[in-house]
């Protein structure tokens, strides 16, 4: 009996040590933005002190014509590049998986070092490419970056999804008559349809929140709200800004959990070792 | 004779029936590697058709060339007389049961059942009608709403059959579609695929590696092996007569004896042992027989009695004695250690007592001793 209790009371005691860490670790991660969001909600223009409650600065930021705009760009440059990225990812996931060729393996690798190439790296060489190709900068060569950098996020979400399906379901399918359109509008599509929302939603909060490539590839006067952001600290951090990015939080956070419910297991593991950078 | 040949290449009773599935010189490799040899096979009308061979033998191969997932590499495939060279899969008139069931999991019973009646354009009342039977025929009333989460193995099972079946396709190929399921399930629905196989008179080609349930089923079974058909006939004549090593061991026990061929009289043959021992065998018109040849016979263990009343006496020592309830088993040890399984039925009036360790002589009669062929 003593024997026994030994060893289970010092479980206890380092199962209790594990949760303070985990605690710790959560309030490092959340604080700054717990304080972030806090403050924003103050009535005084101190980020300091909290002098009352007042949603002021959120009226601010409907005033402010450029923030605005910044909003509107960066939700047409995500919708957009989250339409061509999910067509192509996808398309491209399916062809990884259905063909053996010469250097897929390397194809396959590919797609995986896309995901943690530095993104300075593919800022700068994305302006080089624009450059070079003459291709003006604005809002296009923008949706053409954040498409370039989230397909391979799709990709790899909806091949997660399509590894664990079974191959002789589509062969089923069309062992009762349906063409190869019928078999992907009716089998293929309805099965990976999960993991393509998610690869989706994925899409857009990585377009949504961008800074470093969105930095490089936009021309003057087409910001998206993280470089507004950026622009705005110029003149020290204000409420106003604190409430932009309270804003931003909670579209990202409304469409992560959004994802999340379409992830099974398997494609929230292969997000999680996509994005572990 | 004549007719025994006839009986090895069409069903029994018929003579005259119409091929519903041919297959002449198919081969299908991988690579270097053929998977599927040279294979011919006509296959009838309203058959029971089995391929039984070991696993790796080309089995699902051939299914999937039939149904149109492979194309072979060379050799053609009819089906219904009409030959489907490069015809996709979703033209041709067969239906296909495959092992993993691959039930489509987003559609409920109904709707997976209903699937290749709607492909084909059927609607409304028809295809209701037609579903709701289909699945009556499976046993599955009742189940049309359910999803394929929440059916068991042995439903899924049935839901695939009954996808299939609603088509009325000329040919219904099944891969092994009991072989996920527990032994007990497995002996109803063997019965009842082959009740409902002639309730419906569709051609069933069926994939197996369990002779039993080969034997149990078929009208007439393909025995494969690395690729190659080793005989075609029906459960009683593979067993009688199997043509050669492979059959003669693949399907049910037998004792297999080497020696070199002493004589032949017609079909009659003598072998003998390197022991010295002289065995009289027969050898079917299909097996070559050379004097001075190598030569294996087999002789089925039920077919020896101990005594010494056949033509064929062997001298040999009991090792084993398995009892197995209807018959018991003796392991028997040549002169020249040679292995001998013999079975004895315990009947009535069964009078054999033979111990362990006790010298006995047991014997067998020509006939039932076969020259087997390469
Ligand atoms: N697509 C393929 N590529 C390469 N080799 C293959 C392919 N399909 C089958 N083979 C090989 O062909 C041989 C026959 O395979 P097949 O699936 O027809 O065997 P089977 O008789 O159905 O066996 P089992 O009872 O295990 O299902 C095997 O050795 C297999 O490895
Ligand atoms: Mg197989």
């Amino acid at each position: 009996m003593a024997a026994g209790s030994a060893p289970k009371g010092m479980c206890r005691i380092s199962d209790r040590m594990l949760l303070l860490v985990a605690g710790l670790i959560y309030l490092f991660l959340y604080a700054p933005i717990a304080i972030v969001i806090f403050f924003s909600f103050n009535s005084a223009k101190s980020t300091q002190n909290f002098a009352g409650f007042s949603t002021k600065w959120y009226g601010e930021l409907l005033r402010d014509q450029t923030i605005l705009d910044a909003f509107y760009n960066s939700l047409f440059v995500g919708v957009a590049a989250t339409a061509i990225a999910t067509v192509i990812g996808t398309l491209t996931a399916l062809a990884l998986s259905r063909n053996e060729f010469r250097g897929k393996t390397f194809a396959d690798s590919g797609i995986y070092a896309a995901t943690v190439m530095p993104e300075i790296v593919v800022g700068v060489s994305l302006l080089v490419f624009f450059v070079a190709a003459g291709v003006g900068l604005g809002i296009t060569t923008i949706v053409i970056a954040h498409v370039a950098f989230t397909i391979s996020f799709v990709t790899i979400v909806v091949r997660a999804r399509l590894s664990g399906m079974d191959r002789s379901i589509e062969e089923a399918a069309q062992d009762l008559g349906a063409n190869p359109v019928q078999t992907f509008l009716r089998v293929t599509l309805p099965l990976i349809l999960p993991g393509v929302m998610a690869g989706a939603l994925l899409a857009f909060t990585l377009s949504f929140d961008d800074f470093v490539i969105t930095f490089f590839v936009s021309g003057v006067g087409s910001s998206t709200l993280p470089l507004k952001i950026y622009s705005m600290l110029k003149f020290g951090v204000t409420p106003v800004i604190n409430a932009l990015s309270t804003v931003v939080v909670l579209v990202t956070l409304v469409i992560i959990l959004g994802a999340s419910r379409f992830l099974g297991r398997d494609e929230a593991r292969e997000v999680r070792r996509a994005t572990e950078e | 004779m004549e007719e025994r040949r006839t009986m090895q290449q069409s069903p029994p009773g018929e003579t005259e029936r119409k091929v519903a599935v041919r297959l002449s010189g198919v081969t299908k490799s991988f690579g270097d590697f053929a998977a599927v040899d040279d294979v011919s096979l006509d296959i009838y009308e309203g058959e029971f058709f089995s391929l039984l061979g070991p696993s790796g033998c080309g089995k699902t191969t051939t299914l999937r060339m039939i149904a149109g997932f492979e194309e072979p590499t060379a050799g053609e495939i009819s089906v219904a007389g009409q030959q489907v060279q490069g015809v996709p899969p979703y033209k041709r008139p067969v239906n296909t049961v495959f092992q993993s069931y691959a039930i489509f999991p987003h559609l409920d019973v109904f709707d997976n059942v209903a699937f290749g009646l709607k492909r084909a354009g059927v609607k409304g009342d028809e295809l209701r009608r037609r579903v709701t039977k289909a699945c009556g025929m499976v046993q599955l009333a009742g189940y049309e709403k359910r999803r394929p989460n929440m059916l068991s193995g042995g439903q899924q099972q049935r839901v695939a059959l009954a996808r299939a079946l609603v088509n009325r396709p000329k040919v219904l190929l099944l891969d092994e579609p009991l072989g996920a399921l527990d032994l007990k399930l497995r002996k109803e629905l063997q019965l009842e695929l082959r009740t409902l196989q002639e309730e419906v008179g569709i051609t069933f080609v069926y994939v197996t590696h369990d002779q039993e349930e080969a034997l149990t089923m078929s009208d007439r079974i393909a025995v494969m092996n690395e690729g190659k058909v080793q005989q075609v006939a029906d459960p009683a004549t593979l067993y009688e007569r199997p043509r050669n090593r492979f059959v003669a061991g693949f399907i049910g026990q037998t004792n297999v004896i080497s020696g070199k061929v002493e004589s032949v009289n017609g079909d009659r043959v003598l072998i003998k042992t390197a022991a010295g021992a002289e065995i009289e065998a027969i050898a079917h018109e299909e097996v070559r027989v050379e004097v001075g040849a190598e030569a294996h016979l087999a002789v089925r263990p039920e077919k020896l009695r101990f005594g010494n009343s056949g033509d064929n006496v062997f001298a040999a020592e009991v090792r084993q004695i398995v009892y197995l309830g209807a018959s018991t088993q003796y392991i028997m040890k040549l002169a020249d250690g040679g292995r001998l399984i013999v079975y004895q039925q315990n009947a009535h009036d069964a009078t054999v007592n033979a111990a362990v360790g006790d010298e006995a002589q047991v014997s067998c009669d020509a006939t039932n001793c076969l020259v087997l062929g390469g």
